[in-house]
């Protein structure tokens, strides 16, 4: 490596004091302070490099943001609040996240579905607690579930969730690998078969099946998509285990952010990086939109496609290749939209089961298969039907009493939206709203505009406001589709996290495995990275993933 | 989980002070916990975004501190500390100036800037600008036997040595008034100054108070730069570059830390308890070697640690220090254009399309009739205001001006403008309830009213939401906060320097309790604003206990006095304090 300069502060002329300096080198430069850029900059940083990470907003964590929305007194977690991959997010052992006073959460009851009569659906972290919820509709579905979870939980814990932190495999490849054990054929069974397939062709109730295909498909899969199969399982066993980060989501981004401070790590926030620069091709730095250089052989950048591509970089100068994939990019075919309110009183739903207002997850608003899939269709078409929509509410003051600093309670309701809605969301927000409270006041009938101090929506809209690289409102950096999955994603040539442009690195939620606060890809991207420049890794796989290995891959 | 941890040093609330504390003792190589409550660091040091796009300040806005020693000691930009300099907010102190009055505009006359570029030190060569700040804030109170004097008073002794034409003993007895009197010319800048002053936390017409009164307004503005500044990320991108200096130094920080209790062992603060839902699974942190509060005085003794170990009559000391002064209601308003000043307010390079140029008003400077007749309606009566908007004093700062290329709005299509704020009086002290200013609706209006007499298009059509804060919110939100008052206690000659918060805790020791220091605003000099003053000034009594022992980097005050019998906090070295 270059001998890099000292870091030294820049007197201002009129002023007593020293700024952070016009021009610095480092050894590696990370574009973007979500959770995966943190965790890139967290591993490379306690490995020894100089490292540099920029980030645009006021405070670190992009998706992992615990924020006083509902301004002033209440806090919420306006992004990720559901954290499905604690149990294997090798950044939480690697750092040890407990000695930084984190602490998940992971209530009994995940996810309920309420339905207009009453009735309800549980989806449980106990298996048998699922089951009996699921008795009250169907026997035969109950023990379907009880037999098929056992085989899924085997899928996840050994197959796709210690893969999540293990470079993608060209499918051909995964193919032969997966052949050597049961688990690994019934998988890529699964692939092959849609969720709405797989979802009919195992339960019968329609109700059951409306509540897993709505756990499978939240986070944006195509119901009728095949060749993403094995995320059903996926989705329904992490959707057994989701967990609350007591204090807020922030909190994880808060702790890494400590970690790069610790290792000599310097973060930059309030600045754009503007452009990446170049010199005969190789990456250089960066500069920044105050003017700022940071000079570095290494860049590593969380952001979109087009963003990182064609905004950062000059187009024209981009092989064809790279520029015509980045071209045929898809961005994700929903977003969400939020209601989030202050209320006297917690929702209480109208149901049966009393123990639904203990959930974590609340589903509501979809009476049958055919609604949902309504729903869906509406959005992908930029509809939404008023009479008819649905979504998930959390009540986030019932779990963490951090967040609120005035009486009163905070929950939201979330649906699936689209971006480009007909009409446009500053028209029809306001109306949206009006609906999503009416529907909600409908499943949970104290949610009254009595009972309600103070609501604020947030649109597919304002989340690219907030996140330009959520494009579109991509909570995913882009779509799941079989052609952007696997070594597909974001293209063949960057899915190992590495790009054809030297020194050019990619660490967010566009490149393998995806979307979501996983960890994954800003951990194979800092492997990646330590890989390429010839540093000692101080980590080592998990003993999940190195039990993959053993079995797939050597 | 272990259950119990121990350090050197616990310190409770990661404000600007306990932070910068936090940095300070951490760089001294002692091991430190730094507990917070809140989800997020930073005190009232703080931004956020409520609507997307759109970020505000609830609180602190500008950066007051320049003149501190913290910059060079504790290397702020090694932690990304940058400014965020508007290229024209850079005005040299020599171009036209004007002050709002209800007339107009009042021209700020050469005598008017000789006369104040006189006080504030910047017409010697070198300027004095930076001594005089450094004597007012960034000096720990004399020892007790110290006698106070004209002689032994950092500012007097600055004022001695560089400019003696103004040196009086007076000076400790006038107002700021009578200080302007001498050497200012118009009546709207003396105005505008004292009610600065008055928001700033030492009150314009505060017998004994001018020197202390001035420098709260001066300190805001670096010499060469006749305007505010802030930090890039606003006053929360200051407050980061802080708390990564603690961090790097090996700081353990903890947020939804909430400390329940003080504990104290044979009249020694050993440690803390936290409350029963910190997300930490030590509910006992244990202190080797001190407890620092940088929480308000009034829980500090009140609540963590109560009668049992405090003697009542001191706690009803505690109970009665006033929370007057320092409430302000805070508005921002995001609208659909640009605010347009009232033409008889435009100055001469006054461009609507350069959002630059408009920088908030200072509303009404007319005379100080209209001053007292403010401050009596606030801190007189006690009572909602019922002095009409038309004659409210109020101060604002435009957003954008703040924003040489972050600008604080990103939506498309609005603007954000503010923060609009006018001191209130205090909900503790309001005859007519603790929650009377919770008619935001109304106040909203008082304050749009109030704004709109400078601002013409500020009306249904252009406002899209108006974002308001009462006083009573602002102490929900920071705990430190209490009253809403943001300087913490009022700031007269009785709570100043050795008199802050009481006599015999102004030393930021508490008498009968070892190992416990204060280190917030409410309660240690010099009060209020974001200064990193507190921190060093308590670095001078740890390095006296022999708690805190720094390294080559360290710098004692020039004016400070070591206690007897106590190790003194001037290193053994040439000192190596630049004065310029
Ligand atoms: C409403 C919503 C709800 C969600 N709910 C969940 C959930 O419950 N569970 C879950 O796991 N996931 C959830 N997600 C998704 C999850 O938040 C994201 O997939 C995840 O944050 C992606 O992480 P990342 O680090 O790749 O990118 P991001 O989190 O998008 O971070 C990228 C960062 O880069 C910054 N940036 C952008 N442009 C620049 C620039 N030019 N220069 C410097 N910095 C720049 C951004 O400000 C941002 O901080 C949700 C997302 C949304 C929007
Ligand atoms: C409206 C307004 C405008 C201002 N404008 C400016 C300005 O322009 N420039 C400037 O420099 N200053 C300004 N200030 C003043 C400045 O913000 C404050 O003086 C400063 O932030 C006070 O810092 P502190 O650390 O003493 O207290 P605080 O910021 O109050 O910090 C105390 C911390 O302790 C925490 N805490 C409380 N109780 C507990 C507990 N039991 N356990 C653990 N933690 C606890 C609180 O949550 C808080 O984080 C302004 C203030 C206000 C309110």
């Amino acid at each position: 490596m270059k001998q890099k300069r000292e870091l030294v502060g820049q007197p201002h002329p009129q002023c007593f004091f020293s700024e952070f300096p016009a021009e610095s080198d480092w050894d590696a430069v990370i574009i973007g302070a979500g959770p995966n850029g943190l965790i890139t900059a967290a591993y490379l940083a306690r490995a020894g490099l100089r490292v540099a990470i920029v980030e645009r907003r006021y405070e670190v964590g992009g998706g992992l943001a615990t924020e006083e929305i509902l301004y002033p007194g209440f806090y919420s977690n306006m992004h990720a609040i559901y954290h499905l991959m604690v149990d294997f997010m090798p950044a939480i052992k690697d750092f040890d996240m407990e000695r930084h006073g984190l602490v998940w959460i992971k209530p009994n009851l995940q996810t309920a579905m309420v339905f207009g009569d009453g009735g309800s659906l549980l989806l449980t972290r106990m298996i048998e607690d699922t089951m009996d919820s699921f008795h009250k509709y169907s026997d035969k579905d109950a023990v379907a579930f009880g037999k098929l979870m056992r085989n899924w939980r085997r899928i996840v814990s050994e197959i796709l969730a210690p893969a999540t932190y293990i470079p993608a495999m060209p499918p051909i490849d995964l193919t032969v690998a997966m052949q050597r054990t049961d688990i690994g054929r019934e998988m890529l069974e699964l692939v092959e078969q849609s969720p709405l397939d797989i979802i009919n062709n195992h339960f019968e109730n329609d109700r059951i099946r409306a509540f897993l295909l709505y756990i499978s498909c939240m986070w944006g899969l195509d119901p009728r998509e095949t060749g993403i199969g094995f995320y059903v399982p996926l989705l329904i066993d992490r959707g057994m285990n989701k967990c609350y980060l007591h204090g807020g989501s922030h909190k994880l981004a808060g702790a890494l952010s400590r970690e790069i401070v610790r290792a000599g790590g310097t973060i930059l926030e309030s600045s754009d990086v503007i452009k990446i620069n170049r010199h005969n091709g190789s990456v250089t730095g960066v500069e920044l939109m105050e003017g700022r250089t940071l000079n570095s052989d290494v860049v590593i950048s969380s952001l979109d496609p087009h963003t990182t591509f064609f905004d950062l970089m000059d187009k024209n100068k981009l092989p064809t290749d790279l520029k015509d994939s980045v071209e045929r990019w898809k961005y994700d075919k929903w977003s969400f939209n939020t209601v989030h309110v202050v209320s006297k009183e917690a929702p209480h739903y109208a149901c049966e089961d009393q123990w639904v207002d203990e959930s974590f997850m609340t589903i509501f608003g979809f009476e049958s298969t055919k609604q949902l899939l309504a729903h869906w269709d509406n959005v992908v078409a930029g509809k939404i039907d008023k009479n008819s929509l649905g979504g998930h509410a959390t009540c986030e003051s019932f779990l963490d009493s951090h967040l609120v600093r005035k009486p009163g309670h905070i929950s939201f309701f979330q649906m699936h939206a689209p971006y480009g809605i007909d009409g446009g969301w500053d028209k029809r927000g306001p109306e949206i709203m009006e609906a999503m409270l009416a529907k909600w006041a409908k499943a949970a009938p104290n949610m009254k505009r009595e009972n309600i101090v103070m609501a604020k929506q947030e649109t597919p809209k304002d989340i690219e406001i907030r996140f330009p690289n959520m494009r579109r409102g991509s909570i995913k950096h882009g779509d799941y589709t079989p052609i952007q999955m696997g070594c597909f994603r974001p293209n063949e040539a960057c899915s190992n996290h590495s790009t054809p442009i030297k020194g050019l690195y990619l660490c967010g939620a566009s490149t393998y495995p995806g979307g979501l606060v996983l960890g994954g890809p800003g951990y194979l991207a800092a492997n990646r990275v330590a890989e390429d420049l010839g540093v000692k890794k101080w980590w080592k796989p998990t003993k999940e993933m190195e039990r993959y290995i053993k079995t797939y891959l050597t | 989980m272990n259950k119990e941890e121990r350090y050197d040093i616990v310190i409770i609330g990661a404000g600007h002070n306990g932070t910068t504390t936090a940095a300070y003792l951490a760089k001294c190589g002692l091991s430190v916990c730094l507990l917070e409550e809140r989800p997020e660091c930073g005190g009232a040091q703080e931004t956020c975004e409520p609507i997307a796009g759109v970020r505000i300040q609830p609180h602190a806005i500008a950066n007051y501190g320049g003149s501190a020693p913290g910059w060079e000691q504790l290397e702020l930009w090694k932690y990304g500390f940058r400014m965020d300099w508007k290229a024209g907010a850079i005005v040299p102190f020599n171009t036209d100036r004007y002050m709002t009055t209800t007339d107009g505009l009042s021209k700020v006359t050469d005598k008017d800037k000789m006369g104040y570029a006189k006080i504030t030190g910047l017409l010697t060569d070198p300027p004095f600008f930076k001594d005089l700040m450094r004597a007012t804030f960034w000096c720990p109170p004399h020892p007790p036997h110290v006698e106070l004097n004209e002689n032994t008073i950092p500012f007097m002794q600055v004022y001695k040595q560089h400019q003696p034409d103004m040196w009086t003993r007076e000076l400790l007895e006038w107002t700021m008034f009578d200080l302007m009197d001498e050497y200012l010319d118009t009546e709207p800048f003396k105005v505008n100054q004292a009610w600065i002053a008055l928001v700033s936390g030492a009150h314009g017409h505060m017998e004994g108070a001018a020197i202390p009164a001035l420098c709260s307004v001066a300190t805001v503005m670096p010499p060469a730069v006749a305007m505010p500044v802030a930090p890039r990320g606003n006053i929360h991108g200051y407050y980061h570059a802080l708390l990564r200096c603690a961090i790097a130094h090996g700081a353990v920080v903890r947020t939804c830390c909430p400390v329940e209790e003080i504990i104290i062992e044979h009249d020694r603060a050993v440690g803390v308890r936290l409350r029963d839902d910190a997300t930490w699974g030590a509910k006992k942190i244990w202190a080797n070697k001190a407890v620092i509060s940088a929480v308000h005085i009034k829980p500090t003794f009140l609540e963590m640690i109560g009668p049992r170990h405090l003697d009542s009559g001191f706690l009803q000391r505690i109970k009665d220090l006033s929370l007057k002064g320092g409430s302000l209601y805070m508005t921002h308003y995001l609208t659909r254009e640009r605010l347009r000043v009232r033409p008889k307010f435009q100055t001469p390079g006054y461009r609507y399309e350069d959002y630059g140029s408009f920088t908030g008003p200072f509303f009404p400077n007319d005379s100080r009739e209209l001053y007292f007749e403010n401050v009596t309606e606030v801190m007189g009566h006690q009572r909602n205001l019922t002095i009409p908007p038309e004659r409210a004093m109020y101060g604002m700062v435009a957003s954008e001006t703040y924003a040489e290329c972050h600008p604080q709005s990103t939506r498309p299509g609005v603007y954000i403008n503010g923060p609009q704020w006018m001191l209130v009086p205090t909900p503790e002290y309001n005859v007519d309830g603790m929650d009377a200013m919770e008619d935001k609706v109304k106040w909203n209006e008082y304050m749009r009213k109030a704004l709109s007499q400078v601002v013409e298009n500020l009306d249904s059509d252009n406002i899209i939401q108006i974002l308001g804060e009462s006083p009573r919110e602002q102490e929900f939100r920071n705990t430190g906060m209490l009253g809403g008052s943001w300087y913490g206690l009022r700031c007269d000659r009785d709570q100043w320097w050795n008199e802050r918060p009481l006599p015999e805790l102004a030393r930021y020791r508490v008498p009968g309790i070892d190992g416990l220091y204060l280190s917030h605003q409410s309660s240690a000099h010099p009060g209020g604003l974001c200064l990193m003053a507190v921190g060093y000034n308590l670095m001078h009594i740890l390095i006296e206990d022999g708690i805190a022992e720094p390294g080559d980097w360290w710098y004692a005050s020039p004016w400070y006095i070591p206690e007897e019998g106590k190790i003194s906090a001037i290193p053994n070295r040439p000192s190596s304090v630049s004065t310029r």
